[in-house]
């Protein structure tokens, strides 16, 4: 190990060490605000030292990681989601009187994972990357004990997400089998272009099945729902932002190295997973009267979104899945962040109810909201549409007709769901209605720091997106360069 | 060839082992005896007469000792895996094992402080919550 | 020395691993699924093994310290998280604590 290697892991370190320092602090005095304060600083640090570490970039750790300019935009997406997170978390749990520090620890330690799975390029680091994020969710998901439906949503998640572990090691021990390499980019020179064996194939489609789960893509979105419906709202806000985002850093990485476009069954089985999402996820959401279930399904048919750009395989996917996944962090956050914000104590409010006439007792915040959904559904003016806009380009270009049609179509079945919400907030209110305690509360300071840093960068995003748009390229270009220059 | 080495032997040799173990038993099904007085069932003699169900409900307390058990356990592989690896990785790797200890020891202090450690209630609680009864009472 | 050939480990790791997976769907106590989820993690780091030993390398040994310790961790959490549902519901039966619909 040189110093190099060390400097470049800082934000890995920063994030582990803070961990312990969260176990000292409790072992020593529990404070619900100190620590809090601990895991905000961390944060903020490691996500200030990824911009020293652009100094040394691309650097390889062999065989395990690679630190290149990709990873350092995941990572800092995974950091500024983290610390909006803590955030909301604190706000959200001071009113529970058992142990809370542990939260920050869990937190903590699911962003290291995600943060690991960026800058994987072999599976034992993929794996552990893998278990240290989904471990950590368990207990995040159940950790308001005391709700019947959260311990019920840890519970499946553990269950469905061991499972796919499983799928995942298995396959990874095929591939393995195979190819004789457990490193990305020797796979990549192993095969270049050559026919998969059989093994290899079984192989990688446990470890699609493997990744799917993560995804929560169709056919393995049964956890979804109920887990988005269960988890405390923050959590949730974690769930869809960090987890995702890390698990598909990693798919990204993965596919460009081995160049998926030369094998023709697992662009097929890609696009079927893509098409099946993008239906399911947003007629199911149709059905639904709970604005957490709601925003599960449509995170479905979003995944199946970011596919499609993936799929499309020219120079533009890799920036537009980027570009569309940072735009759909910064929504799902803010949406989940106004459900977190809204919860009272041992109950939340997700139900479409309880946003009915919203905006004459909230106005401010059904504003928010009512931006947040306008970018979920691809409204100009809004991240969303920007994302939208570059995956569309991005499948035009290829000609992926099929995948674009789907996408069209299923757009306009997302706006129906998407507006529900929005009419609820803005109908007339009634007085029979039954109060919410969450709703009249007042929202505190971090809280409102949180909405109003998301609402800014979402229309920022929307309104003035060339300096988004060529950040995001310059940072994520260096993946295709790495890896072209190696099998070239 | 390696792979073809000659199976039959073993064949028989299993086939001969549940043989005589199917005759054993049938053996003695049929030519043992049998009674069935009011006795039978009884511990002998001296024994220790039974008393309800061998499905004890257990203390949580004990699955809490058992999970760290099996987590300090496992640790205890990855150690021995860096001793075997002693010389080769070196200087590195020793820093490596102190990190990993120490976060050990700092999960081990935080089990201790949080009371996780605690087989049963402690007798100082317990006589600390009987003077506090006291006083009330009185 | 005799030795084995992969697709014969393979193979059984491969009928473990589906146990397991048949063991998950049909029972319906938690902690009977948890240890049908161990058999196929279990089941996946056999398969790293023979993969090993067919390479020649001791890569498939080490992933299988990791997925054991991995396991470990996960079963660690799943019964803390048994322990709440059976204070809270009173049953291991899966199908009871499952309440969310749609």
């Amino acid at each position: 190990m040189t110093a190099t290697d060390f400097f470049s892991l800082m934000p890995l370190i920063i994030i582990a060490t803070a961990a312990v320092i969260v176990m000292i602090l409790i072992a020593v005095k529990r404070n619900h605000s100190v620590v809090a304060g601990v895991s905000l600083a961390a944060f903020a640090l490691a996500f200030l030292s990824l911009f020293r570490i652009t100094a040394v970039t691309p650097h390889t750790l062999p065989p395990l990681l690679i630190i290149d300019n990709y990873a350092l935009f995941y990572m800092g997406l995974i950091f500024a989601a983290s610390f909006a997170v803590t955030l909301l978390s604190y706000n959200y749990l001071k009113s529970y009187n058992f142990n809370l520090e542990e939260y920050y620890i869990l937190l903590l330690l699911a962003a290291l994972g995600a943060s690991t799975l960026a800058i994987s390029q072999h599976f034992v680091s993929i794996f552990l990357g893998l278990e240290i994020l989904s471990v950590s969710l368990y207990a995040l998901i159940a950790y308001v004990r005391t709700w019947e439906r959260n311990l019920e949503a840890g519970l499946k998640y553990l269950i469905l997400a061991a499972q796919s572990s499983a799928f995942l090691l298995f396959g990874m021990a095929l591939v393995y089998a195979s190819l004789g390499s457990m490193n990305i980019n020797d796979m990549a020179q192993l095969l270049s272009g050559a026919n998969l064996g059989p093994l290899a194939l079984i192989g990688f489609a446990l470890m699609i099945v493997g990744i799917g789960f993560k995804l929560a893509v169709v056919p393995f979105h049964l956890w979804t729902p109920d887990v988005y419906h269960g988890a405390p709202a923050p959590v949730t806000a974690f769930i869809a932002t960090v987890s995702k985002g890390g698990v598909f850093a990693l798919l990204l990485r993965f596919f460009v190295a081995i160049d998926i476009y030369n094998y023709e069954s697992l662009v097929i089985a890609f696009s079927v997973i893509a098409i099946a999402s993008m239906i399911f996820g947003n007629v199911l959401a149709l059905l639904q009267n709970n604005v957490k279930r709601i925003l599960a399904y449509s995170s479905i048919a979003h995944l199946g979104y970011l596919l499609v750009a993936f799929l499309s395989g020219n120079n533009l996917s890799v920036d537009a899945a980027t570009l569309y996944l940072t735009a759909y962090a910064i929504t799902i956050m803010g949406a989940f962040s106004i459900v977190s914000l809204l919860s009272g104590k041992e109950q939340e409010s997700d139900k479409l109810e309880d946003y009915r006439g919203l905006f004459w007792r909230r106005p401010v915040l059904s504003a928010v909201f009512t931006a947040m959904m306008f970018s979920l559904a691809g409204i100009p003016l809004t991240a969303g549409f920007i994302g939208k806009y570059f995956i569309l380009s991005a499948g035009v270009h290829s000609a992926k007709w099929l995948l674009v049609i789907v996408l069209v179509l299923t757009s306009v079945i997302g706006l129906f769901y998407y507006l529900r919400i929005v009419v609820a907030m803005y109908s007339a209110p009634t007085d029979d209605m039954p109060s919410q305690p969450g709703i009249s509360r007042s929202v505190s300071f971090s809280g409102v720091l949180v909405l109003a840093g998301l609402t800014i960068l979402l229309v920022w995003f929307g309104v003035f997106p060339q300096g988004f748009i060529s950040l995001i390229q310059n940072m994520v270009s260096s993946l295709q360069d790495v890896y072209l220059s190696m099998i070239v | 060839m390696s792979n073809e080495i000659q199976l039959w032997p073993f064949a028989v040799y299993t086939l001969s082992v549940f043989l005589i173990v199917a005759i054993m038993v049938i053996l003695s099904h049929f030519l043992g005896q049998r009674h069935k007085e009011k006795e039978t069932g009884e511990a002998y003699e001296s024994g220790i007469m039974t008393t309800g169900t061998a499905r004890l409900r257990i203390s949580p307390q004990f699955y809490v000792i058992a999970m760290f058990f099996l987590i300090f356990d496992l640790e205890a592989v990855f150690i021995i895996t860096w001793a075997i690896a002693f010389k080769e990785v070196g200087w590195v790797g020793y820093l490596g094992i102190l990190v990993f200890i120490g976060i050990l020891l700092v999960v081990l202090l935080y089990e201790w402080r949080i009371g996780a450690l605690d087989y049963a209630v402690s007798g100082k609680k317990i006589v600390k919550k009987f003077k506090q009864l006291n006083k009330e009472v009185i | 020395m005799i030795s084995i050939p992969m697709e014969f480990g393979l193979i059984l790791a491969g009928t473990l691993f589906v146990l397991g997976l048949i063991g998950l769907m049909v029972r319906r106590n938690i902690i009977f699924v948890l240890m049908s989820i161990e058999i196929m993690i279990n089941a996946a780091g056999a398969a790293f093994i023979f993969a090993g030993a067919k390479w020649g390398e001791p890569d498939g040994q080490i992933m299988f310290l990791f997925i054991l310790a991995m396991s470990a961790a996960e079963v660690a959490v799943g019964l803390g998280l048994i322990l709440q549902i059976y204070h809270k519901f009173q049953t291991l039966d899966g199908d009871t604590v499952s309440k969310m619909r749609g």
